[in-house]
């Protein structure tokens, strides 16, 4: 059944399943594993070197490597579902090399993807943060869960428009620090700093710096430390977004108590 | 009573997470448990002891050793569990406030809360590779009992 597959169009394929899974956010021993998988089971000898930024995929004992640039991307784990369901079929022998061409090219092109209700709703509940039960006021949490809204709002309409990176990121934190130091100064909040921390909780890289420490430990020390460098620009982004904007919004309130 | 509250809004935050991150629907409720009940674990933990590290290790490796068992009967990768478990535990909250120590030049509060995060993210992968030894173990069992139960069903 395998004996038609050429080594281009598997390399090829090879590196379109490496991309799709890298840029989703799956770890890089797993996208490594997955295209040595497919590899094996179509009976090439093939190895695969990942790193955040690119993906080699290459045949044993042959000249040819195929180079992949990789960017960061956001996670999007249900395209990781896909491909991984798609490869465990191919290697069973459930769909053939065709079959599973085509699907990996839908699955690239395709844009799998809550709709945009459910995905500010989510982040509406994951801005009500469990660490600061009991300490925030329940009034304070309440509130977090609007301001949370706007500031996913601002950096995800933001990052498609926006070609300089962590600009949307900083932008979610200038709405954040803005609508919570607003709410504090009109006496509506209690604690603006609690309501911008609960609120942040969507938007902070905070899983990525952990993934990025459980890379170092699997010993792909380069991908741990490009993320982690990321992740910390990133919070470094938001934090300036944050003191900008509740300087803007303190600003803004003497303007409107002194006239 | 305090405990239940914990778990229902840890279980709304894993499950939004997961919103946010785009999981395949079926993996929305096992995470959404996983998460919660890790979230406990740390709860509990952190009533008996104070420190970072022992609460964070413990949440890890309830998340892990959860988490890839219901990899395994829901048949997704185990990461696709872990990213929105992990959501109410990770230190993104204090890499901000470190941050933005850092942006208001405060150098004392920024190494402080620097150091807090280094310490809960390390102590949360060293957590994760503790539960995929321990998985390892019951796992041999664990893939018995579920080809067992899914064998009448196929036929």
């Amino acid at each position: 059944m395998n004996e038609s597959i050429s080594e281009d169009d598997l390399i090829t394929v090879c590196g379109q399943v490496g991309k799709i899974l890298l840029t989703s956010g799956a770890e890089t021993s797993r996208v490594e594993g997955t295209v040595e998988y497919i590899g094996r089971a179509a009976h090439y000898d093939i190895t695969c070197h990942a790193t955040i930024t690119a993906l080699f995929v290459g045949v044993n004992n042959q000249t040819k490597t195929h180079l992949v640039k990789v960017r960061l991307g956001d996670f999007n784990l249900e395209k990781v579902d896909e491909i991984n369901t798609m490869s465990r079929r191919f290697v069973e022998g459930k769909i053939d090399f065709a079959e599973l061409k085509k699907t990996i090219n839908q699955i690239d092109k395709k844009v799998i993807d809550f709709t945009w209700p459910e995905k500010v709703f989510g982040a509406a509940l994951v801005s009500v943060a469990p660490m600061l039960l009991f300490k925030a006021t329940w009034a304070d949490l309440g509130l977090a869960f609007f301001v949370g809204i706007f500031g996913y709002l601002a950096a995800a309409l933001s990052s498609p428009r926006i070609k300089t990176p962590y600009v949307a990121a900083g932008l979610g934190g200038f709405t954040v620090g803005l609508l919570a130091t607003l709410l504090q100064s009109m006496g509506i909040a209690t604690s603006a700093g609690n309501i911008i921390v609960s609120a942040l909780m969507p938007l902070v890289p905070g899983v990525a710096i952990t993934n990025s420490f459980r890379e170092i430990i699997d010993r792909n020390t380069i991908s741990g430390v490009v993320r982690a460098v990321d992740a910390l620009i990133i919070a470094g982004s938001i934090g300036a977004g944050v003191v900008i904007g509740a300087a803007v919004s303190s600003i803004l309130f003497h303007l409107g108590g002194g006239l | 009573m305090k405990v239940l509250v914990e778990l229902i809004v840890s279980f709304l935050s894993t499950v939004g997470f997961g919103l946010v991150t785009n999981v395949p629907r079926r993996s929305l409720l096992p995470a959404g448990i996983t998460g919660s009940l890790a979230w406990v674990a740390y709860y509990l933990v952190l009533q008996v002891d104070h420190g970072l590290i022992l609460s964070n290790f413990t949440a890890a490796i309830v998340i892990g050793i959860l988490g890839n068992i219901s990899a395994v009967i829901f048949r997704v990768p185990v990461n696709i569990i872990y990213v929105p478990s992990l959501v109410s535990l990770v230190p993104g909250g204090i890499l901000y406030l470190g941050m933005r120590s850092f942006t208001l030049g405060n150098e004392w509060r920024t190494g402080q809360y620097m150091f807090n995060a280094l310490t809960i993210a390390i102590a949360l992968a060293v957590g994760f590779v503790v539960a995929e030894v321990i998985f390892n173990r019951i796992k041999p069992l664990l893939l018995k009992v579920v080809s067992r139960r899914k064998q009448p069903a196929n036929k």
